[in-house]
């Protein structure tokens, strides 16, 4: 992209800096040449946009995205993973390894990253299995793979048990200072459970994930991270006690980040109500306790990043007794959403929501993006921080309509979204 | 309360019945206790109306007891055989509802291994559902039936003391029975393991035990539940032989409880591991057989009731 693009009259919003003033932007050969007051209508450019006083944010950063490719692109592709991440303002998805293949060699990072190029319209960064096929016994080619592209290792949804491979396997991360990703689960306690455990779950009949399922696996997690020196990212915690674990660990000088899936800062167990299998995810929206802890280690910097675990699930797999649904919602397009329907709600100031989405993954991972600095990539998402509207599955543009926000109301839409300078997304 | 209508277009558990609800159909029940005791035990209420029987879980005497009541009620009935029916070729249980819906049938019994399944079908249906029997969720015939048998024989349900004992954790039928017999103004206990008993129960308007004889003292009936085989294999209970021990009805137990108790089981019963034989066939102490009577005089005024409904149009 040639040429310099004006975007004035915005409310520039940018977390890394703790920027929230009216202003804009110039781009300049797809990188932000300017930022600040500056940027107005008389500005010299060759294409001028009227922001219309609406807010101008660095495009979102996703570290949680499974589409179906390959093998399974009946749920979603890459390029409509793409164009869903492009409708809700994420400029940079991070993809899950648990496809089939399971994406555990230099060759298949390499597929990921030529496949998106040609196909995706946001930035596709892929992740490496940390066992190959996932199965928990061998680690993958950590090097070589970190190398080829891939941002982190994570055995997915299929938690490591064996704690000495999981020893290991962080060990010999550490040599390649490889970020090592992991959900905290303990299977023989969620195996075949459909929500969070507790009265609710007895009163509708349904089998209950226990927190300890969780806390259990952070707590061997956390202690490999500390004695192997790995850099430990704690995948879509969701419970207050975690929360507490990750913060005093990290005091006592381990290298650990942490991640919450949208969905646990916006719905709690309640939700879950008459049977409804899009409410079905892993790990489960938990009590209404925990979701406010969660927003409260969001305001406090202690999450380092909100993610949208997007995981489509086509209705054949959805549409039974939910005891035999399939897991996963999807979250691309809500994830911007969600965030500012929590300011709206005064739950947590706007900045805080968006660090959690823009500057603090793209820290955790090293990127330019997710800021609004001069020289930084223009990844950039324009939107109403207040419109309001009602979510319908069947308006996304995900192949795969598992939304747990459909029929539900929401603040804050995105209008138009560039990536490089280019304009991925503008709403008609 | 004669003229009172019953507002519910389907019966898919207890939870969103009110006391006038419950009273109605035991009331018919009732009714229906004499007309079954008749030499010509027929009426035609249901005549030219078609009931579906679909049962995704084995079941012997639901089964058989809403057939019975829709012929007593001049129905035709029919009862699909799921076993070798398209849901083993992969079809889905809403695509199966679809189908059956398009025969038209006005009354859908139902009942499937999944809590919340039953309600699944009955929102893509235009018939009248019954629930039969959901997961571990609920089993609302079952409690309504035990009401009748308890209203009967021992009298008033207000003010009574019952206590439900064993799998409570799994049970619907222990579900369904909390909610209802709290509605008629009971004073409802649970006696279980910790490990069979749901989180929470404490605050379904009941009194949980964990020791029997405690929990039995002074009541009026105690209703035992099927201790289902996987169990007893050392995940929820070390052996049947401990559970007996502890929570298996026999005549010591039972002497805690008021001298002229009655018992009561779901079936089918486990003899030997939650109920000792001589209890179960006791004469005048145990309600099991009337149980199955009641099953189908409530299930005759379940059909009839809901049978109104389906074509005069009534909500959810």
């Amino acid at each position: 992209m040639t040429g310099r693009i004006a975007i004035y009259n915005a409310r520039i919003l940018d977390p890394a800096s703790g920027r929230d003033e009216k202003g804009g932007i110039l781009i300049e050969n797809g990188v932000i040449a300017d930022v600040g007051a500056g940027i107005a209508k008389t500005t010299v450019a060759d294409v001028k946009i009227d922001a219309k006083g609406k807010a101008l944010a660095p495009g979102l950063i996703d570290l949680r995205v499974k589409t179906g490719e390959p093998g399974a692109e009946n749920k979603e592709t890459l390029e409509t993973a793409g164009e869903a991440a492009a409708a809700g303002g994420v400029s940079t998805m991070v993809v899950m390894p648990d496809t089939d293949p399971v994406i555990d060699t230099v060759a298949l990072v390499d597929f990921i990253q030529r496949r998106a190029e040609s196909v995706a319209k946001v930035k596709v960064y892929p992740t490496g299995g940390l066992t190959l096929n996932l199965d928990g016994q061998k680690m993958s080619e950590i090097g070589l793979i970190k190398e080829a592209g891939a941002v982190f290792f994570t055995n997915g949804d299929r938690p490591v048990e064996d704690a000495g491979v999981l020893r290991r396997a962080m060990q010999y991360a550490a040599s390649f200072d490889a970020l090592v990703a992991s959900r905290p689960d303990t299977t023989a306690l969620s195996k075949n459970t459909v929500m969070n455990a507790g009265a609710f779950a007895a009163r509708l009949g349904l089998r209950g994930t226990p927190p300890e399922a969780e806390w259990i696996a952070l707590a061997r997690d956390l202690m490999l991270a500390e004695t192997t020196g790995a850099r430990l990212l704690v995948d879509c915690l969701s419970t207050e006690r975690s929360l507490g674990a990750v913060a005093r660990a990290r005091k006592n000088g381990v290298k650990v980040s942490c991640s919450v899936a949208a969905y646990s800062l916006f719905f709690n167990e309640l939700d879950v109500g008459d049977y409804l299998t899009y409410c079905k995810v892993q790990p489960p929206f938990r009590m209404e306790a925990d979701r406010m802890a969660l927003i409260d280690g969001l305001r406090q910097g202690i999450i380092d990043a909100v993610v949208s675990a997007h995981d489509p699930q086509p209705p054949e797999d959805k549409r039974l007794p939910i005891a035999e649904a399939a897991y996963g919602a999807i979250g691309l397009e809500t994830l911007l959403p969600c965030m500012l329907s929590l300011v709206v709600r005064e739950e947590i100031p706007i900045l805080d929501a968006l660090r959690a989405v823009t500057s603090g993954p793209a820290d955790l991972l090293g990127l330019p993006q997710g800021r609004l600095a001069k020289g930084a990539p223009a990844d950039l998402v324009l939107f109403d921080p207040t419109a309001p509207w009602a979510c319908d599955r069947d308006d996304l543009n995900s192949r795969s309509k598992n939304s747990p926000f459909d029929g539900r109301k929401l603040e804050g839409k995105v209008l138009r979204t560039w990536v490089d300078g280019e304009t991925v997304f503008e709403r008609g | 309360m004669a003229d009172y209508a019953f507002p519910h277009r389907h019966l898919l558990g207890i939870e969103g019945l009110n006391r006038l609800d419950i009273e109605t159909l035991l009331e018919l029940g009732d009714r229906y206790v004499e007309l079954n005791r008749q030499r010509v035990k027929h009426v035609n209420s249901l005549a030219g109306q078609t009931l579906v029987n679909l049962f995704f879980e084995n079941s012997t005497r639901t089964q058989g007891s809403f057939e019975i009541a829709g012929r007593r009620l001049g129905a035709d009935v029919v009862t699909m055989p799921i076993a070798t029916s398209s849901v083993k070729k992969g079809e889905t249980l809403i695509d199966t509802a679809m189908t059956l819906n398009a025969m038209r049938p006005d009354l859908l019994v139902i009942r499937h291994g999944s809590s919340g399944a039953v309600k699944l079908l009955s929102r893509k249906v235009d018939c009248a559902v019954i629930n039969a029997g959901d997961g571990t969720h609920e089993h609302p015939t079952q409690a309504l039936l035990d009401a009748l048998t308890i209203r009967r024989r021992v009298g008033d349900i207000g003010g009574m003391r019952i206590a439900i004992c064993g799998d409570i954790l799994h049970s619907r039928v222990a579900r369904s029975n909390v909610a209802c017999l709290n509605i008629l103004g009971a004073e409802v206990r649970l006696v279980a393991p910790r490990t069979l008993t749901p989180p929470g129960a404490a605050d379904w308007g009941a009194t949980v035990f964990t020791d029997m004889r405690e929990g039995l003292k002074g009541c009026d009936v105690v209703m035992m539940l099927r201790l289902q085989q996987e169990r007893m294999d050392g995940a929820y209970l070390p052996s049947a032989r401990e559970f007996f021990h502890y929570w298996g009805l026999d005549e010591e137990k039972l002497s805690h409880a008021k001298p002229t108790a009655f018992v009561m089981h779901p079936g089918p019963m486990n003899r030997g591991v939650e109920i000792e034989s001589s209890i179960a066939d006791h004469k005048t102490r145990s309600l099991i057989t009337e149980q199955v009577e009641m099953g189908v005089a409530i299930r005759m005024a379940v059909l009839e009731t809901l049978s109104k409904n389906v074509h005069a149009g009534a909500k959810a």
